[in-house]
């Protein structure tokens, strides 16, 4: 506490002044906060940014969407019941067909991205290294292959902009018309 | 042309080559602002929507994105900083990590300044530890942002959205419900828009 009054004291502009309290809140949270020294096996960490690209990102916030979301529809209190039961019904298609079509053309484009870009040599035809960076000899480092899935998930998005009128809308409102049918049913 | 793209794919490889929790970051953002560009285009080019409602929606659509790219950004990057530097100050390390470390720097552990990732020797095991920690932090504040930040926040927001079509309805300058569907449709169909969504 003392220190961070020293730091603060010390600075004699206003703009200083800024940093010095954002600093000081900054190492006020790091204090905060105990050391944690992990014992054990911690590879699962380290290969968890090897492997999660955004592919596997999008499938976990699909999957855990929806645990959460249409609980949090269900629970608005601010439409009326049957606004309420559509609602959940397109929030349940809409990650569904989200996460379907997000994970396949990210995880596709990814594998497209890794086959365009080998390293650059005589025996290897020029569209295989299209997207590797120049001065870049050595494709199996893990930079490289953080690279790859940064220019997969890039393209991937450009793509999106097409499939998600094309797939995404379709698919979402054909879900949503069975989930509404088959709430119908259910209740007689 | 071919300039541009070579230098594209040279910051993509210096940014994100070392630091794959950041790309999730901005790709994340990217993603949303490209899914929000589409939401609104959806209605601009939509002939059955007409100017007047337009102008109502497009302000909606462009509201709806500013509240889905904020919080996202807010809540994952603010999630992926503070495990970075619990990690580049050795708040949050491993057992290998803090054994690689000199004494004089095991007693700077927790000091802003400290940044294991600058030391002379950096540990053999940091850079793939600190790489998971961003993932698995970016992943965690995607979650809590995509999944109960931003579902309740766009809820209250389709809901007060609803009220206010309902007050225009009321008033001289009338909303009228597009070709083909009722104005109670039209407006059940508004708030289910705003009420759900996950970006692309």
């Amino acid at each position: 506490m003392a220190s961070n009054m020293k730091i603060q004291s010390s600075s004699p502009t206003f703009q200083g002044g800024i940093s010095s309290t954002l600093r000081s809140a900054r190492q006020r949270v790091i204090n905060a906060v105990p050391n944690m020294e992990l014992s054990g096996n911690t590879n699962w960490i380290n290969k968890a940014g090897e492997k999660i690209s955004s592919a596997e990102q999008r499938l976990i916030l699909g999957a855990s969407a929806l645990m959460s979301q249409p609980f949090i529809d269900a629970h608005n209190k601010n439409v009326d019941e049957k606004t309420r039961k559509v609602s959940v019904a397109r929030t349940i298609a809409k990650i569904i067909a989200g996460t379907l079509t997000g994970f396949a053309i990210r995880k596709g484009c990814i594998k497209a991205i890794k086959a365009m870009s080998q390293p650059r040599g005589a025996n290897i035809p020029k569209w295989k290294s299209f997207f590797t960076p120049k001065d870049v000899n050595k494709t199996n480092t893990d930079a490289f292959m953080q690279y790859r899935n940064a220019m997969g998930t890039v393209v991937a998005l450009v793509v999106m902009m097409f499939t998600n009128f094309l797939i995404d809308a379709p698919l979402t409102k054909f879900l949503t018309n069975t989930f509404i049918k088959k709430q119908e049913n259910n209740n007689g | 042309m071919a300039n541009l793209f070579s230098n594209f794919k040279s910051s993509l490889y210096k940014n994100y080559g070392e630091n794959p929790g950041k790309m999730l970051v901005h790709t994340g953002v990217l993603g949303w602002i490209l899914s929000s560009l589409a939401q609104v285009s959806a209605v601009v080019f939509n002939d059955k929507i007409s100017p007047e409602q337009k102008s109502f929606l497009i302000p909606q659509e462009i509201a709806d994105a500013g509240i889905n790219i904020a919080s996202f950004y807010l809540i994952t990057s603010s999630f992926k900083n503070v495990a970075s530097k619990l990690v580049s100050t050795g708040k949050l390390t491993t057992k290998g990590i803090k054994g690689a470390l000199a004494k004089e720097d095991i007693a700077k552990i927790g000091k802003l300044d400290f940044n294991i990732g600058e030391l002379k020797n950096v540990p053999e095991d940091y850079k793939p530890f600190k790489n998971g920690v961003d993932v698995i932090a970016s992943t965690v504040g995607s979650i809590i942002s995509c999944n109960i930040v931003t579902p309740i926040l766009r809820n209250q927001y389709a809901s007060r959205k609803q009220k206010q079509a309902l007050a225009r309805m009321h008033t001289n300058t009338q909303l009228t419900a597009p070709r083909g569907i009722s104005m109670a449709q039209y407006q059940r169909l508004s708030s289910i828009k705003y009420s759900s969504g996950l970006k692309v």
